[in-house]
């Protein structure tokens, strides 16, 4: 009896692993590929990138989880965004601009065509505007989008728009990748409403999506019939790789052809891997400013004297150069000089001065008494929170360095790490002493950095309160966008951001750039003007 | 034995309960309004307005008692709302990733249960033989070799420099490979142990020496008699790593790539996706369950004294 009751069970338990060993090699793709070979190069015309996250979809008028550089691969804008801020034609061949700046009208190239052969015209142009105007709630943030009155299709190839006031960004803001990109009528969902998604993603653009994942990979391959110069390579393959350790190995592999990207792997990991001699490495042009966003409607901070104090008293060089290992540019402008009106600040460049600091903060009148360690003033100690995000090493380790070398001119520093959301959210509602903060770039800057210090509800509004000369500060930005006059508009710019900078509530720390990583056969890598584009223009793989 | 399934399962009642109440007040704890959390994610400017507008969409406006009553409501209907993010129904985007997860956890308890058996069960019987001390080599290494450093030596040694396997990745059978092993290690290091122990416990039983008079054969002894009851502590075990291992991939299936479940919650917690964390500790909590659930019903089968216990008590 036992004996038979035993084998039964012994024969369910057999099944049961049974079972478990065919789910499981059931989920398992079982084609018989030899997965090396067909990993390192599946194509030797391919190019391998490794991306942190999934491309997502593959739409030209919606945000997160879509990325940048994959919406810019398949979409294309009116304008392109070039070195030093220029302005080139892109699918519009030229554009005119009326005398009071509200007016303009695009000459749209004639030889476009999108991925399924329809023709690109000025119809197609106003129906993605129109389409984008529907939903301004989510895009009212680009600032031109929100001053459009009308849009007009003049005839086949000539597109009007016509704002409410006059709004000097607008050629500029026409380069960004989202939401001024242009689908294809046959992309268009039923309703005609994209923001819930797209029916499929035809774009002008060099190149087509050909394979996706979710989670996985994309694959896009060449638009044969592009219009403009043909890419040498014939299809680039995205692989999602989330662990930033991994996409190093995996590169050392020889399983990723091309690294590129802002934090995309570690620091030391770059340096490693350039200092083994067997890859070519670059480095960008700064693409924005690492800042000090100061509270001056704090009372302790509400003083020039401490602001400058602070800026004077730690070595910036050495900071920057110490915890980027040099990857970071000491910046001494709160805004890179290579975006648009950017070359002529008369800013006083601050340098590391540690006795000046001093007597600043004496001459505000916070003394060290004998035996102390933290100043005072009025029986107040000066004491100030940092807060920076905890998920970014940079931001951690450079308050870390400010912390000590503030302490030196005898301010206590409390550094306080908050998650990302938290530390907007803060920044938002004034809740904080000193804060990062680093701006948008190009295609976005400078007026959207200006835009946002002027704007009430962002932080920055607030955090220049002390300013004796705010209110002038808030109408000269205001001003700003309406200029039709070039040099009124560069007079402007120099005077709101020297003013800003001079009196110390946003202190510059360093200049961000983007790394790039790739195999010796990997040629002709440039990096991007515009830094959310995607930077395949032109690369190759030699044979 | 029907009873007893029916009282678990209803005792899932009341766990559910307490977690949806969790989650639902979790939502008050955190400092960043999900209204706003939302229109950040969605990128849409937050005005007064439209924030009173979402709140009121979300439910957030109503009395605490009533959002956690919907949240119930909804949720017995496998509504999670709709993700933040994505703007796709929560659960459709979970029930896409999960199989990638199973295959993972399956892939690493196979490995987990077909080596450490063995190894316990002989650094057991074979007590201070070189077996025995590989196994606590084994064991200490396990416990202490964080996960995410193990998947990149691994990488390092078996796809970097041997070329064994791929760097990362779905797919194929070698894919799953590493990931595996990963996983599987530390349950290795535990099981072994607690089988070893276990093994040595029974080995000192009356029953052991009553069947060495009747003359049975010490192989079959061991197999038959001592293993089949000294590995009741490791199933109880493995039950209790299980759902651990369907929601706690999420650092191997950030190293290796690995599609599923785990890394789509990462990026939920860095988008404030609230709905789909929400999703994740249900969905984690009834896992829990349902595996423990597994296990006692496997127990039962192979002892049955246990089963002979609960027909007593009815």
């Amino acid at each position: 009896m036992f004996n038979r009751v035993h084998k039964q069970k012994t024969i369910i338990l057999l099944t049961f692993m049974f079972i478990l060993s065919t789910i499981l090699l059931g989920c398992t793709n079982t084609s018989s590929n030899d997965v090396k070979s067909s990993e390192n190069k599946e194509n030797s015309n391919m190019l391998t990138f490794a991306w942190p996250r999934d491309v997502g979809e593959m739409n030209p008028h919606v945000y997160n989880p879509s990325q940048l550089f994959a919406q810019s691969m398949v979409y294309e804008p009116l304008v392109s965004y070039q070195e030093g801020g220029e302005l080139k034609p892109h699918l519009a061949e030229s554009w005119d601009i009326s005398v009071d700046g509200k007016e303009y009208t695009f000459h749209l190239r004639e030889n476009v065509k999108f991925s399924d052969g329809t023709v690109f015209n000025a119809e197609i142009v106003k129906r993605n505007f129109d389409t984008i105007l529907n939903k301004i709630d989510m895009h009212g943030w680009l600032g031109f989008l929100s001053k459009v009155e009308k849009t007009e299709a003049v005839d086949e190839f000539t597109f009007k728009l016509t704002l409410t006031e006059p709004y000097y960004p607008t050629i500029q803001e026409l380069a960004v990748v989202r939401p001024v990109r242009f689908l294809g009528e046959t992309g268009f969902p039923e309703d005609g409403d994209t923001s819930k998604g797209v029916a499929k993603p035809v774009g002008t653009g060099p190149w087509i999506l050909d394979e996706y994942k979710v989670d996985e990979y994309a694959t896009f391959k060449r638009n044969e019939n592009y219009w403009g110069e043909l890419p040498e390579e014939e299809s680039i393959k995205v692989k999602v790789i989330p662990d930033a350790e991994t996409r190093v190995l995996a590169f050392e592999k020889g399983e990723i052809d091309l690294i590129y990207g802002e934090g995309t792997i570690s620091l030391d990991a770059f340096k490693q891997l350039d200092s083994t001699g067997k890859y070519e490495t670059s480095i960008s042009e700064p693409v924005a400013t690492r800042q000090l966003v100061i509270n001056s409607k704090k009372k302790q901070l509400s003083d020039e004297k401490v602001r400058q104090a602070l800026h004077y008293a730690f070595n910036k060089e050495a900071l920057v150069e110490g915890v980027t290992s040099g990857y970071e540019e000491k910046a001494d402008y709160i805004l890179p000089t290579n975006l648009p009106y950017t070359k002529e600040i008369d800013a006083s460049v601050v340098d590391y001065n540690v006795e000046k600091a001093k007597s600043l903060l004496d001459e505000a009148g916070w003394k060290l008494s004998d035996g102390q360690e933290v100043r005072e003033k009025d029986g107040q100690l000066l004491e100030i929170e940092l807060m920076y995000d905890s998920a970014e090493m940079i931001q951690k380790t450079m308050a870390e360095a400010l912390q000590s070398e503030w302490a030196a001119i005898g301010v206590k520093l409390n550094i306080v790490g908050v998650e990302l959301a938290e530390q907007v959210q803060r920044f938002k509602d004034n809740k904080f002493d000193i804060n990062f903060f680093s701006n948008y770039g190009a295609p976005y800057d400078p007026h959207t950095f200006l835009n946002i210090v002027a704007s009430e509800g962002f932080g920055f509004n607030e955090a220049i309160s002390a300013y004796p000369n705010k209110a002038d500060l808030l109408q000269q930005i205001s001003m700003l966008t309406q200029t039709t006059d070039e040099n009124e508009r560069q007079k402007l710019y120099s005077s709101i951001l020297t003013s800003i900078q001079d009196q110390g509530a946003i202190i510059p720390i360093s200049y961000i750039k983007k790394i790039a990583i790739h195999q010796k056969e990997v040629t002709n890598f440039t990096f991007p003007a515009n830094r959310d584009e995607h930077p395949f223009t032109g690369i190759s793989i030699k044979e | 034995m029907g009873t007893f399934i029916l009282k678990r399962i209803l005792s899932i009642i009341p766990v559910f309960l307490l977690a949806t109440l969790l989650t639902t007040g979790m939502i008050h704890l955190s400092p960043v309004d999900p209204a706003e959390a939302y229109l950040t994610a969605a990128h849409i400017q937050p005005t007064d307005e439209i924030l009173a507008q979402k709140r009121q969409e979300f439910g957030l406006d109503q009395p605490f008692i009533i959002q956690y009553l919907n949240s119930i409501k909804k949720i017995c209907q496998f509504d999670f709302g709709i993700s933040y993010v994505s703007n796709k129904p929560v659960w459709d985007e979970v029930i896409s990733r999960i199989p990638a997860t199973i295959q993972l956890a399956l892939g690493s308890l196979f490995i987990a249960v077909f080596v450490s058996i063995p190894l316990g069960f002989l650094a057991g019987v074979k007590k201070n033989t070189a077996i025995d001390h590989f196994s606590r080599v084994l064991a200490f290494l396990g416990a202490s070799i964080p996960s995410f450093w193990l998947g990149y030596l691994l990488i390092l040694f078996f796809s970097v420099k041997l070329d064994l396997f791929p760097v990362e990745g779905i797919g194929t059978w070698q894919h799953l490979v590493l990931p595996s092993v990963t996983l599987a290690f530390p349950l290795i290091a535990i099981y072994t142990r607690l089988l070893r122990a276990s093994v040595l416990e029974n080995l000192e039983e009356p029953y052991v020496l009553y069947a060495r008079t009747r003359g049975i054969n010490e192989n079959s002894i061991m197999v038959k008699h001592v293993l089949r009851i000294a590995i009741s502590p490791m199933i109880t075990g493995l039950g209790m790593n299980l759902g651990k291992l369907l929601t706690g991939t999420i650092i191997v299936e950030a190293v290796f790539s690995w599609p599923g479940f785990g890394r789509y919650f990462i990026d939920a917690i860095f988008n404030r996706d609230i709905p789909v964390i929400q999703c994740y500790v249900l969905i984690g909590a009834s896992l829990f369950i349902i595996s423990n659930l597994l296990v006692d019903l496997i127990q039962m089968y192979i002892d049955p004294r246990i089963s002979r216990k609960e027909g007593y008590k009815q």
